[in-house]
Parts: C-alpha cells; structure tokens; sequence
C-alpha cells in the first residue's frame, strides 16, 4: 500500500496539469485510442439479462453520457466497471489491455473513480479527512495530516473548486459534498470519473457550476462517464452519448449532431410527447381549495408561511415554483393536515378545513404525492396490494366488521395494475422491489382510486425516466380534465412548465407572483423565485 | 366456487387428527406424532388436489427456505457447544444425549411446562414490535398477571366455569392497564417505551413482596414466608391428568390456552384492519400517518395489546402451576420472551416452536447437569449463540454471497 502512495507523489511533484499514475501509455499524444473500452458486455441476473453485448468506447479527455430509462440496465454496467459485478461475457480493456477487476479496490488501483448518487461521507470529519478516509498517508502508524491537507488543498485548487480542505463536511451545501467525492476519487488517481445521476439531488446553479468543474477536468485529460436520464445533461454536458434500452445498446450519437426529440425517442423506443396545457387559464371564480394568509412554523421553530394565500379552481393544474427551503414542506404539511395553522384558514370546497385532521380531508376528497415517496408515501415492506389498502383499509369492501377482506383487496390490486401500467410480477410483490417509476404510480393509483376532487402532488417526477414522467403527466392531465384541482409544489421549473396551467412563485412563505402559463416565461419565473417580490418592484 | 365433498373431508380429518395429535403429544403420549404425521399428509393431499403440485412444491420449498436459517443457526450453535465441552472435559456425546433424552423425552412435561409462560410474553414482545415498539417491560406486565391472579384467585368463590374466565379478563386488562402511562407518556410527550416500561417492571417487582405479606401467613407456610396462600380450588386450571391419566400431574392446559393465543395474534396481525393498521404504522409511521391512520391510537393499541398477552403469562402460571405468588421467584419470563421473540422473528406461530425450544433446552439442561454433571451453563452459552447467529444475520448474508461469487468465480 505504502508503495504505490509514494508514487503517487513523486508522480504530482512533477507534473503539472495531468492526473498520472503507473498505467499511463507512454504514447500520450495518441488521443484516439481509448482509455478504457468494453468489448460485448454481457451480464445475466437469475432470471433476466441485465446488458446484452454492451460496446463502448472512453477516449482520454472526452465526456461521454449513458443514458437510459431506470432499469435499462446503466448502473449495473456501471457496476461492472467498477468491479462490483462480474460480467458474464464480454471484456474489460483498459489502455488496449484486457483487464478483469475483482473489488471496487482493484478499479480504483487501475485509476477508476465512482462518485455515486448517494454521498459516502462521513459528515462529521473534515474535507481532508474524508478524502483520505481508506488511503491516509501513514508513516511509522502516524497519519501525515499536514502533507495530505496540502495535497487536496492543491487538488482543490488546481482544478478551481472552491472547496476548504478544513472545512466540515456537514457544513457544506450539497453541491460542494458533491464535489468532494470527486475531489476523493482524483486524489487516488482517478483518470476515469464515473458519475452515477450526479445532478440528482443538485439545484440549477449547483448543476452549472458541476458541469463548469467537469469540463475543466475533462479538458485537463480526465475522462468522464456520466449516467443519466436527463435529455438536457446530456445536451449541455456530453462529447458523445450511448442510449441503452432495456440492456441493450439503441445507439450512439455525437450529442452536437443530435435533436433532444431523438435521443427520447431513442430511449423510450416510440415518440414522446411531454407539454400540454389549456391556454389562457384564469384564477377560478369558485376554486376547490383556498388558502388565505397562512401562517405556518416550521419544525425548527421559525414561521415558514408568512401570509401565503393562493386558490385553485376545479379543472386545472396550479404549479407552485420556488426554490427549495422557501415553505414548499409546511404549505405541503399544513394542506395534508398535518402542521397546524397558526393563522390564515383554509377552506376546501366552501367549508373551513383549518382545524381538520389528516383521515377527514382524504374523506373529503383530498389527495396527496408525498415528496418522498419512499419515506412518506409507500410501506416498502407490504405488498403493492397492501399499499393500495393503506387509508382504504376502514371502508368496504376491503373491511366487513374489522376484518379484512383479502380477495377483494386482491382484486383491487390487479385491477389498479393493470389501469396505472404497474410493471410487476404480480400484486402481492412487495413494493420495496419495484422501480422509481412504479413505485410512483402505485401512490398515484391509491390516490386516484379515491376519486379525488383536489391532488397535492409533489416533485411527482423526481428521479424517475421520460416514459414514466410522461405517463404520469398524462394522468395528472387526465385528472384535471375530469375536474379535479391539482395543486403542483415542483423545485424544477421545467416540470411547472411541462404541467401547470397556471404557475405561482412561493417565496419566503409568500406567494408573490402569479400569472396563466402562456403568459409567462421562464426568465420571469426564475426571477421572482430567487428575488422575490420587493426586490423585484424596486 | 366448487369446493368437492373429497377436499373438504380431507381437511376435516386433517383437523380432527391434528387435535387430539397435538394434545397427546404435548401430554408425553408420543404416539400422538402420528395423528400429527397423519393430519399432515391429509392437509398435502388436499393442498395437491387444489392447487396443483407446482405450486405446492413452490411453498414447501419457500416453508423451508424460511426455516433453514434457524435450523441451520441450531446446529451451529450445537456444535459450538460441543467444542466447549470437549475442551472443558466434558463428553459431548453422552451430554447432548441427556440433553435431548431429558428435554424431548424424560422431562417433556418440564419442557412444555417452562414454554408456556414464554409464549405469551414472546407474543406480547412481537406485537409491540410489529407497531414498531420495544416493549421491553413484559417482564412487569407478567407481574401484575401474577398480583391480579392471585388476588381474585384468593378473593373470588364462584364455579370454575366463571371464575377462570374471570381471571383472564382482569388479568389482561390489568396488564393493558399497566402500559397506559407509558403508551400515554409515548404518545404525548415522546418518551421511549424502552425507558418508561422498563422502569415500570421494577416498581412492579419491587412493590410485589408487600402484596405477599398481605395475602400470606398460612401458618403452615413457616418455611416460605416469601409466599401467599394458595389460591382456591376453584381458580385452578385443570390438569392433562384429568382427562389423560399417564401425563405428569403438574401440566396444566395453559400450554393450550398459549397455542390458541398465537393463532388469534396470527390472525389479528394478518387479517384484521387493526392488525394492518399496526403493521403498517410499524413499518412506517410517516406514510400511515399521510394515509389518515391515527399512529398515536396504533400506538396506544399496540402497545395495550402487548400489556394484556404479557399479563397473561402471568396468570396462566399462577392459575395453572404455582397456585401461589413468590417473592423470590425470578422467572425472568419478560426478559426471555424478547429473546424467543427475536428467535420466532415476531411470527406468532413460529414463537410456538422457538419457546418449546428454549423450554426443552432448560428442562433438558438440567437433566443433564443431575445425571451426566455437565455444568448446566453450557445450555445458557448455546442460547446465547443461538441469538447471537440470528441477530447477525447480515453476516450470513454477505458469507453466502461472498460464496455464491467465489462459485461463479472459478
């Protein structure tokens, strides 16, 4: 272990701007033989065949995008390349030689780095300490803190980012944790950055300043593979893309020589069609729910609503922008029943709702997308069918005097399947083993299934591919047009844009702008949601 | 639906042997492993007949796929035992050999005798823990089972008919009782049930020799003052000896009672809306609450439910064997019962098997220590083992994985 550390040194003593290490080709000008390749990739599970002959080529200095549906097979063949897996046929080649990776611990050797969707940090050391966590420089059993310290601290800086070597990880934003799993990867002579949805869990400006990061380092030699479901990444970001479809590659294009319209269609396998809204859609003279003026703390203690008031009407889609932090999760908690309104009132079809408690407003026929939809909005362990029963377990037919009538919860499962297009092995499948995708239309099928007159969905479609985020736009649409106020809390405006008819800004607990969707534009909204309202008047 | 007179016979002779099957069996009659053995090639024949082979092959392999961990943890526990005594000069050959005669043959009664009691307080330590909730204070609840048994069992002179029953309705909701404050103070203020039922069994047991000195001073009990009168004839549980003149005098039906109360927590937990409820609340108390479900009524319920099977336990032993309060009768019950529940991973059919385990490791451990002199503390080493596997299941999983890619590997 210490051996190959002190070449790393010698190594970054003399060069300046490319990340070395012993596999390096002597022929550094060749820039069109690939660094790393696979040839006919090839991994089966127990029952079904994850990738199917898989080819694609890294080039030193070049980015290039993975894109696919969830389950379309990118993270295990990125597993396979991180030696997580063992392919069942094909070849590994790095630098034109075969290579067979055992562990995670020989990739990174050969000079791979992973940087997952979930951060492996451990937020209570520092940035150094987190980055040399399993690879400290030791001599004679003492750790050389300082050396280490100075290493990342030139890391961080040749590369511009931006990020303290003594500063606690805790401390940092998301995006900047971010950065230090890249930064931890580098450090161990990462030549090649895998990235798994890198921008997953970033905001707008923190996906500008990543890709701003990945460009330098790509520019300086590192070569780059990013996982992605979004189209617009892979525009932005990419030198080349790879689509995969159900494990098997559907084609690889130069990103300048390809429209977005392409790459779906590429990816989902027909054509996709995602806009669609009413025009000119006006506040409602008799809305389905109101809220005037509320008032809302938040779990920490500070008022989070501060006077928000807004109205939706029957027949059509409110999208509520803003950016993370500004009230989205009390004005979600207080709608649901479950933060208690301080001020302001609530009034769901007339009646005032301020005072109601959680089971009342869902019989009222009130909905509600959690957010979270692991965490709030399914039991993982239950079945799909049992998670269609959760708050439709005291009503019939599925309760006959405190007992549960189980071939009508199993037919209400099948049935629910089968109209929301629930890819499972069947409805006793427990919800924990399905996709993102599905997870979120079985919340979505309970939801619906009580015929609901007002939906409060959140980030509906975070983290889930173009086919299902069409399929549940469709349904939120569908919804709307058979009446029913949908009242949208997103952080992406894309997806307010993609859905609402009508679109308001929540800023500091308030709403301070609203206007029909046709009569706005991006830029406007952008703009309210990060000034607000005073700062823009003035 | 077409249900064929055959089917339905075969299930109702399945039924009819599967009882007596049971009773003997549990009553040292041996011979009734037999009707056991015959009710279940019936139940097969008609699950054949139903639903196919396929699908029958499909359950029994997943039945055992589920019972090989255990089994398999058993054994490896057994064999670590093995190795202690061959290096502490023991045999383990004669020693496993009194263990077993002592436990599943010789001393059966004793063994079924020590599992009852363990029954109901592993089923009140599952329940909580399907709501998500560490009743860890079983022990207490047991307690206050033994106070309200032997109270109205001194107090109360009616006919039997009324008078058992009687005593299980006000032992179960004394124990129910006994958890109110801490489900209360959980509810309101946050509280962990750990800490507040916990500290609640020591009261109960700390308070309990003032309740004997009450009810005690039979004269004719000099030599255990640290006992009560023995409760009236009419309170006591009846004896196997009453219907099955072989079995020892001591076994009572509480065994009985015990396996009954399994089957309805079976039943409460997977086929009743409350038993949903506490599922689901117990998987997850943010989605039940968003779903409309009340996680602090769940809460309460769960966590009364649990009181009153505890407060069972004590009832049952005091009904049915002791027929009097001890003071120093530390029968650790409470605390056992976490470890059966843990064992049976809260399937309240499964504690059945788990605590008749425990109960012939005892009974068997002691026969062994009285006829082969290996230390009785070996038995309490491999329990410990046993435990120890289960909990450290992960380990198993990531061994056998690790084998798995090994196998692909070469």
């Amino acid at each position: 272990m210490r051996r190959r550390r002190t070449l790393y040194f010698s190594l970054h003593g003399q060069s300046g701007d490319i990340v070395l290490s012993h596999l390096v080709t002597p022929d550094e000008s060749d820039r069109s033989s690939p660094v790393l390749e696979t040839r006919g990739i090839t991994k089966v599970f127990a029952r079904n065949i994850a990738n199917k002959d898989i080819s694609i080529q890294l080039r030193r200095g070049e980015i290039v995008a993975i894109l696919g549906e969830n389950g379309a097979g990118k993270t295990t063949l990125m597993n396979i390349l991180f030696g997580l897996y063992r392919p069942s046929g094909g070849e590994i080649f790095l630098d034109g030689r075969s290579v067979v990776f055992d562990s995670p611990r020989d990739a990174i050797r050969n000079g791979l780095g992973m940087v997952h969707q979930h951060f492996m940090l451990v937020p209570t050391l520092t940035v150094t300490q987190n980055i040399i966590l399993g690879a400290e420089p030791v001599r004679f059993g003492h750790i050389r803190y300082r050396e280490a310290r100075e290493k990342v601290a030139e890391l961080a800086g040749r590369y511009h980012f931006g990020v303290d070597p003594d500063a606690r990880v805790e401390d940092l934003s998301v995006g900047l944790q971010q950065r230090v799993e890249i930064l931890k990867a580098l450090y161990r002579n990462a030549r090649i950055l895998i990235l798994d949805e890198p921008t997953g869990v970033l905001t707008g400006i923190e996906v500008d300043e990543l890709f701003t990061v990945l460009k330098r380092l790509a520019s300086q030699g590192t070569s780059i593979i990013v996982i992605t479901h979004k189209l617009e990444e892979v525009k932005r970001l990419s030198d080349r893309v790879y689509i995969l479809r159900r494990g098997v590659m559907a084609g690889e294009r130069r990103t300048s020589d390809v429209q977005a319209h392409e790459l779906a269609s590429l990816m989902v396998g027909r054509e996709v069609v995602l806009r669609g809204r009413r025009a000119g859609s006006e506040a409602s003279p008799s809305p389905i729910l109101a809220a005037h003026e509320l008032e809302v703390r938040s779990s920490r203690g500070f008022m989070a609503l501060r006077g928000c008031s807004f109205a939706v009407g029957p027949g059509e889609i409110l999208g509520l922008a803003g950016v993370e932090g500004n009230g989205q999760k009390e004005l979600a908690d207080a709608v649901v029943g479950l933060a208690s309104i301080e001020k302001g009132t609530l009034v769901f079809k007339g009646q005032d709702i301020s005072r109601w408690g959680v089971k009342k407003r869902i019989m009222a026929g009130m909905g509600t997308v959690p957010q979270d939809r692991r965490g709030a909005g399914l039991v993982l362990p239950f079945s799909i069918e049992e998670n269609l029963l959760i708050g439709a377990s005291d009503l019939p037919p599925f309760n006959r005097r405190g007992f549960l009538d189980f071939s009508a919860v199993r037919r209400n499962g099948e049935k629910l399947m089968e109209s929301f297009d629930i890819r499972a092995p069947g409805a006793a499948a427990s919800a924990s083993t399905l996709s993102g995708g599905n997870q979120q239309k079985v919340i979505l099928a309970r939801e619906f299934s009580r015929a609901p007159s007002f939906l409060l969905v959140c980030q509906p479609t975070r983290g889930l591919d173009v086919g299902a985020t069409e399929y549940i736009y469709g349904r939120l649409r569908d919804l709307r047009d058979a009446g029913a106020a949908v009242l949208l809390i997103s952080m992406e405006l894309e997806e307010i844009f993609d859905l609402s008819d009508r679109i308001a800004v929540l800023h500091e607990g308030r709403v301070v702008f609203e206007k029909p969707a046709s009569q706005t534009t991006q830029a406007e909204v952008g703009e309210y949601m990060i000034r607000g309202l005073a700062e823009t008047r003035g | 639906m077409k249900k064929p007179v055959l089917q339905a016979g075969l299930l109702t002779a399945a039924l009819l042997m599967a009882l007596p099957g049971v009773v003997l069996y549990l009553a040292s009659y041996f011979w009734g492993a037999w009707l056991l053995l015959g009710a279940l090639c019936m139940l097969t024949a008609e699950r054949l007949l139903t639903r196919g082979p396929a699908e029958v092959g499909v359950q029994a392999r997943a039945l055992l796929a589920k019972a090989a961990m255990p089994v398999e943890g058993i054994c490896l526990a057994l064999l670590i035992g093995a190795a202690i005594m061959a290096v502490t000069g023991h045999d383990p050959i004669s020693s496993y050999g009194a263990l077993f005669y002592g436990g599943l043959v010789k001393n059966w009664d004793v063994s079924v005798l020590n599992a009852t009691p363990l029954i109901f307080t592993a089923l009140a330590v599952a329940v909580a823990f399907h709501g998500g909730l560490f009743n860890i204070g079983a022990e207490g609840q047991y307690y206050v089972g033994v106070i309200v048994a032997t109270w109205l069992g001194l107090m109360l002179r009616l006919p039997p008919i009324l008078s058992l029953p009687l005593i299980f309705l006000a032992g179960a909701l004394a124990g129910a009782l006994a958890n109110v404050i801490p489900a209360w103070l959980k509810v309101r203020t946050g509280a962990h049930e750990v800490v507040t039922t916990m500290m609640f069994a020591y009261a109960v047991a700390t308070l309990s020799p003032i309740f004997i000195r009450a009810h005690g001073g039979d004269p004719s009990m000099t030599d255990h003052p640290g006992a009560t009168d023995t409760i009236l004839q009419q309170s006591q549980l009846p004896v196997f000896k009453s219907v099955l003149p072989l079995a020892n005098y001591r076994l009572h039906f509480g065994i009985l009672i015990a396996i009954v109360l399994a089957l309805l927590v079976r039943f409460l937990l997977s086929r009743t809306n409350l038993g949903f409820k506490i599922r689901a609340t117990g998987f997850n108390p943010t989605a039940a609450r968003m779903q409309g479900i009340s996680v602090a009524g769940i809460t309460m319920a769960s966590l009364l439910i649990s009181g009153a099977i505890a407060a069972l336990s004590g009832v049952t032993q005091v009904v049915g064997l002791d027929h009097r309060m001890y003071q120093n009768l530390s029968a650790g019950y409470g605390w056992n019962g976490i470890s059966v529940a843990l064992l049976a991973r809260n399937n309240p059919v499964a504690i059945i098997f788990a605590s008749l385990l425990w109960g012939t490791l005892d009974a068997g451990g002691q026969y062994m220590a009285r006829t082969v002199q290996t230390p009785n503390a070996i038995i309490e080493i491999i329990k410990g083992v046993i435990l120890f596997l289960m909990l450290a299941e992960y380990l198993w999983t990531w061994l056998s994985a690790r084998l798995r890619r090994q196998r692909v590997a070469a």
